[in-house]
């Protein structure tokens, strides 16, 4: 028989099943317990999740030894882990996994602030025995994963611009891998913060809605540089309570208005948020989620973590290649009915269509800045470069993201029907469209 | 003689408290109070430990428990599931048993002892495995899990039981929570 890789036990590891630890003191006396997590970490090493101070724990620091057995929840096969400790994490991208994994464990138990990770203990893996017993052939996968991959990858390939390649990803992964949720966040302004740039299956799109970095597991993927997969509900992950602290803390918030609700699911089941990483840095989050609880295995998650690396990869390449048009030519205002106030508020560079809040920040000092410019000779077509070139705008020193912004500004003017648009009129190029008479108003406030 | 039911405690201290109020049962000798007796014979997880030869922990899980007395339990296992376990008691490893009760929000303990002794399986036995067997089911389903799950786990080959005794030398309650781990003493 060939012997057991422990990669091909990941199923054995969702926790679907509570493990079984056991360790010996220095006189041999063994000690048995269930522990909540043995998580894969490589060919190599396990982590189990580190709780309470107790007997196990003064057993491990004794004699640095255990014995774990885990289950197959679909094949019931089970298998002894003979391991040897290495040492104790209390931070970085394994604990977080484990931290969030488990706190969706305890919330399905119903020992939210019982259950709370300490550490992740990581094991060298001696050996690996299958317990004797009955065990059931697989099930045939319902959808290949790999073909599903493929087929959303070739479907980002097929488009030519960011906008169509953040809308693709979304739609592509409900239609391929049947997942009813799915959005992509964008971080912005290098201020450690996330903003909804292509949504999907929700009532509302939450386009601009903003998580922070460490918020949910989509900011901790996003620290962390590391997917997060909670497979139960939990109450400890949610979104909304951290962004508008951060936002008072730094001034930014004067009052209610300025925040667009995030549109996630009130009881997601299933949950993973995956980081899109340009080498080091974190570029955005792929998120997706369902009501239904233990959605997504490792399987799913290696799928997924395919698709996002592709995807970062697409927005790598299509804002590289984003030719720099020349500036267009001032053409005159077309003609308008009705009427608008516009008003921006220079502190948070947040912008208000009457009593209506808009955008702010980045996207807020663009619109404000196009219709100026509009207002003041009439120019309606406009480059990005000009945009990159532009100091008032304030934008980071790599603007990578000035094109997610635009797209951004062009999803919530058109989700408020607002009498203005953005539209794009080629490569590096696009148009104000103002459809209505509009007075500016700049707010001192 | 009548017994104060215990009220079905959820913290380690519970656990001591329901320890202590039976501690009347007792005569300076290790004894299961009936709380604990019950929640070994209700459908719990049953989980054993022991020290190889080699001197490295091992552990099995064990299909139903039989109290044959306050100071006596007959734990019944899968002989080839649990075989590495069994070969190290009959090497005489000393011995750690953890109960669990599935449908008591996680109420658990542990008995240890300097050794314990294998036997065959016996006809009365067989009564026992299936009846907490479906009592675990019961306990697991109610917190969500599927019947082909909660049954997954327990499958047990009827023909291929053994027995393990045990006369538990020391308890420990292992609810989750502060206090986890403490001794229960005579």
């Amino acid at each position: 028989m060939t012997a057991l890789s422990l990669e091909s036990l990941r199923s054995a590891m969702e926790g679907v099943y509570a493990s079984i630890m056991a360790t010996l003191d220095e006189e041999g006396m063994p000690n048995v317990s269930m522990i909540s997590q043995v998580h894969y970490v490589d060919p190599q090493h396990v982590a189990l999740s580190y709780q309470f101070f107790n007997k196990t724990r003064a057993n491990l620091m004794a004699t640095r030894m255990a014995a774990v057995q885990i289950a197959d929840p679909e094949t019931f096969a089970q298998y002894r882990l003979d391991l040897d400790y290495i040492e104790t994490r209390t931070e970085g991208p394994i604990f977080e996994t484990m931290k969030a994994k488990l706190a969706g464990i305890a919330s399905h138990h119903g020992m939210d602030g019982v259950f709370r990770l300490l550490g992740a203990d990581i094991f060298s893996v001696r050996s690996i025995e299958p317990v004797a017993g009955h065990a059931i052939p697989p099930r045939p996968v319902p959808r290949p994963l790999l073909a599903a991959t493929r087929a959303t990858c070739a479907a980002m390939d097929a488009c030519t611009d960011l906008d169509d390649l953040l809308d693709a990803a979304v739609v592509t992964l409900h239609d391929r891998f049947d997942i009813s949720n799915t959005m992509v966040l964008m971080v912005g302004d290098g201020a450690r913060r996330l903003f909804t740039v292509a949504s999907h299956g929700y009532p509302r799109s939450g386009i601009g809605s903003e998580v922070a970095f460490g918020e949910g597991i989509i900011g901790v993927a996003a620290r962390e540089g590391v997917p997060i997969r909670i497979c139960h509900m939990t109450s400890d992950y949610g979104y909304g309570a951290s962004i508008s602290e951060t936002a008072r803390a730094a001034g930014l918030v004067a009052g209610p208005g300025r925040q667009i609700p995030f549109p996630g699911l009130t009881e997601p089941g299933s949950q993973i948020a995956l980081p899109l990483m340009s080498g080091t840095d974190c570029i955005g989050v792929l998120f997706a989620e369902t009501p239904e609880p233990m959605r997504f295995d490792f399987e799913m998650e290696d799928a997924l973590a395919t698709c996002a690396a592709h995807l970062a990869l697409r927005i790598a390449l299509l804002q590289r290649d984003e030719p720099e048009a020349d500036d267009p030519e001032d053409t005159a205002p077309p003609p308008v009915s009705g009427g608008g106030a516009l008003r921006f508020h220079p502190l948070d560079q947040s912008v208000f269509l009457d009593n209506d809040y808009l955008i702010k920040g980045v996207a807020g000092a663009i619109l404000w800045r196009l219709a100026r410019q509009h207002a003041e000779t009439g120019r309606t077509d406009f480059t990005t470069r000009e945009l990159r070139l532009d100091g008032s705008l304030r934008l980071p020193a790599h603007a990578e993201n000035l094109d997610a912004r635009l797209i951004l500004l062009r999803k919530r003017l058109e989700e408020r029907n607002a009498c203005l648009r953005i539209d794009k009129t080629g490569r590096g190029r696009f148009r104000l469209n103002v459809l209505c008479g509009l007075t500016l108003v700049e707010i001192t406030d | 003689m009548t017994f104060r039911t215990a009220a079905r405690p959820t913290t380690p201290e519970a656990d001591i408290r329901a320890w202590t109020d039976q501690s009347a049962l007792r005569s300076g000798r290790v004894m299961l109070t009936p709380d604990l007796i019950a929640l070994a014979q209700c459908g719990a997880t049953i989980l054993l430990a022991a020290r190889t030869a080699e001197g490295r922990p091992i552990s099995a899980a064990a299909a139903a428990c039989r109290a044959l007395s306050p100071t006596r339990l007959r734990i019944i296992m899968s002989r080839g599931a649990g075989k590495p376990v069994i070969d190290a008691l009959q090497a005489g490893s000393r011995v750690a048993v953890t109960f669990t009760g599935s449908n008591q929000h996680h109420r658990a303990f542990q008995v240890k002892a300097e050794r314990a002794v294998i036997t065959p399986a016996r006809p009365e036995d067989m009564p026992e495995i299936e009846r907490q067997g479906l009592l675990f089911c019961e306990g697991l389903a109610e917190i969500g899990f599927t019947k082909e799950l909660a049954a997954g786990w327990l499958f047990a080959d009827t023909e291929d039981m053994i027995a393990v005794e045990v006369e538990p030398e020391r308890i420990f309650t292992q609810t989750p929570g502060p206090g986890a781990g403490a001794e229960l003493r005579p």
